[in-house]
């Protein structure tokens, strides 16, 4: 059984999440190819080979230098085709996921979206947002597997790897890359923020952030972040956005309040030094990675803890 | 230029998620359903190009139950021209596959150029169904677009990449766009729109009239879930208990001795 790994280049090189397929490739089990797409990107295919994804495909070609989703899946069938993978792993990354499921549709393949685990025979992955797994199970003769960056640890170690050039039709693409756009200046930046508070759905309307979480952030002499949603219903705005898709933030204290723990919203507070929450759903996601929890309801608790903090420092 | 907006039903977000007796989905009986997050942004942004004129009709398409005829009159009611359900115990068990399948058959038959849906659904968060009807298709598609804009040709659009970076990418006419939240700002059926969403068409479809007898449902799926369970818990948070004011000590005591204070 062959597991095609697909690698991605960002910034000139493989990053660790197509590591992290290398590693969940070998909790599968199987023999590991690798597929390099990109334009001059030899060096960097030979080095994914020798780090553990053995034979690798490498699609090199000026039309692949930036991310096309017609280009890319042709690249991706080919080398599923020259490999005879039978299962096939791609980063659920911006690129990854505007891929995967057309390469999937297109080879008639079962697709599972964002696994971030593989046992017993089944797939794991999160459904309702975080708040419940399944267990998904393959009876396809190919499988395309999305596979969530950062829930595997990169795999380290060496292979006998050599690369082998793959030829891709690359005419008539039918989309047209114009250009990447980075984020802008922000005006708020939480990455230097030592202390955040922040508030997410649960907290319900803007103004209520003026009254109840800004009030706790000035007590504490700290900064005031959101989840997505408060930042999509146009109550902050964008950079006050915590999550994959906004600042990522290592503070020495966050206090989620009404956030209740979406993998997009960890991925950007997770590495805080200390994490309390509060939410009035004893199974929210968000107790998993805090240290310290409250269940109630915020509207009670933050006020009167905001005036304990203020008590404590006068 | 005849858009489709996919919309699928999903139990509302505060709802309280019991597994059912399979164990491979959650009881549905006796909860609240609405129209599925991302695909509201969906259809706005269709109704947006209708209004400016640029579409010609917006189609609103949902797989799924007798309940989901409320999610399609709340769409017709916003401005949706008419709407399709396609309803039959033959699509039960269906994977992302099936899904975009049966969506894909709606918009040929229905004549549509373009299909806007959502970038995610908020039960199965599969992300999936939008590139599967691009591909079945045969036409291009763009995932988590966050900003849209017609051109003489197509579409020119922003895609959302990591950290709030964006990739602008052109795509004809013909094209499939799964958009992310935040797009726009969604509006609510007026009154008037809601009587007015009473005469509109809403037309059911089986799987036989969509000429997919066989190819949709568990029986055709390759992927099947074979268990939903609460995540395991792991240590976890030490949970404060007692009266809020216990609670607020307690949280006060640890901000202390972390130094904060
Ligand atoms: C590609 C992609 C990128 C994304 N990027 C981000 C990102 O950067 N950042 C981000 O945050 N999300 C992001 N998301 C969205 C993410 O999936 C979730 O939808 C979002 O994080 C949920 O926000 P929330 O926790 O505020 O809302 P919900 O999930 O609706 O949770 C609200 C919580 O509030 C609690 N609550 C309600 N009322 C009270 C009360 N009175 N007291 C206490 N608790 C209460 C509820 O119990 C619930 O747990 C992204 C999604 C995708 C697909
Ligand atoms: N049963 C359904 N009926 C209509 N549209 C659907 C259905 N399931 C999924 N979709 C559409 O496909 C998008 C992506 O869903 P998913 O691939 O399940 O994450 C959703 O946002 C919807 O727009």
């Amino acid at each position: 059984m062959t597991i095609l790994v697909v690698g991605e280049i960002q910034k000139g090189i493989v990053r660790e999440a197509s590591y992290e397929l290398i590693a969940f490739a070998k909790k599968i089990g199987g023999d590991v190819k690798g597929l390099i797409i990109g334009s001059g990107v030899g060096a960097e295919a030979e080095n994914f080979a020798k780090k553990g994804a053995g034979h690798v495909y490498v699609a090199d070609d000026a039309a692949l230098a930036n991310y096309n989703v017609d280009g890319y899946a042709r690249a991706i069938k080919a080398a599923v085709k020259a490999s005879g993978a039978s299962t096939v792993l791609i980063s659920n990354t911006p690129s990854g996921w505007d891929v995967a499921a057309r390469v999937a549709a297109g080879l008639d393949a079962g697709f599972v979206s964002d696994a971030f685990n593989y046992a017993d025979g089944a797939f794991v992955r999160r459904v309702f947002n975080g708040k419940l797994d399944a267990r998904v199970v393959s009876t396809a003769a190919l499988t395309v597997v999305s596979v969530q960056p950062g829930a595997n640890k990169p795999f380290e170690g060496a292979a006998d790897g050599k690369t082998e050039r793959l030829a891709v039709d690359l005419g008539g693409l039918s989309t047209k890359f114009i250009e990447t756009k980075v984020a802008g200046a922000k005006g708020h930046d939480l990455s230097k923020a030592e202390i955040i508070v922040s508030g997410g759905r649960g907290v319900g309307a803007p103004e209520k952030f003026k009254e109840v979480i800004q009030p706790l952030a000035d007590a504490l002499g700290g900064q005031m972040g959101a989840s997505r949603p408060v930042v999509d219903a146009g109550w902050l705005p964008h950079e006050y956005q915590v999550g994959s898709s906004g600042q990522v933030v290592t503070p020495k204290l966050y206090v989620a309040c009404g956030i209740s723990g979406a993998i997009q919203h960890l991925v950007g507070m997770k590495g805080s030094n200390f994490i309390i929450a509060i939410n009035k759903d004893p199974d929210a996601p968000i107790f998993e990675v805090a240290q310290l929890g409250a269940v109630g309801d915020l509207f009670e608790i933050v006020p009167k803890l905001t005036a304990a903090v203020k008590a404590a420092k006068a | 230029m005849k858009i489709l907006v996919c919309l699928k039903q999903v139990p509302h977000q505060d709802a309280r998620l019991d597994i059912a007796g399979d164990g491979a989905w959650i009881k549905e009986d006796g909860i609240k359903f609405e129209i599925n997050s991302y695909d509201a942004f969906a259809l706005e942004e269709a109704l947006r190009l209708k209004d400016a004129g640029v579409a010609t009709e917006v189609i609103v398409a949902s797989i799924g139950p007798d309940r989901v005829t409320q999610a399609l009159r709340t769409a017709l009611g916003m401005g949706a021209d008419r709407a399709v359900h396609a309803k039959d115990a033959a699509f039960d068990g269906s994977d992302a596959l099936g899904i975009a399948r049966t969506l894909a058959a709606v918009a040929k038959g229905a004549g549509a150029d373009a299909v806007f849906l959502g970038l995610m659904s908020d039960d199965a968060n599969a992300s999936a169904v939008g590139p599967m009807i691009g591909e079945l298709l045969g036409i291009p598609s763009a995932t988590g677009v966050v900003k849209e804009e017609k051109t003489p040709t197509g579409f020119r659009v922003e895609r959302e990449l990591e950290g709030g970076a964006v990739e602008v990418v052109e795509l004809p006419a013909a094209c499939v766009l799964a958009v992310q939240t935040g797009l726009n700002q969604v509006r609510y059926a007026s009154l008037k729109g809601i009587m007015a969403a009473k005469k509109k068409p809403l037309d059911v479809k089986t799987a036989a009239d969509l000429g997919l007898a066989g190819q949709v449902g568990a029986g055709a799926a390759k992927v099947k879930i074979q268990k939903i369970y609460s995540p395991p818990k792991s240590s976890g948070a030490q949970m404060l208990k007692g009266s809020t004011d216990e609670i607020v000590a307690g949280l006060v005591g640890k901000i202390k001795e972390l130094g904060l204070l």
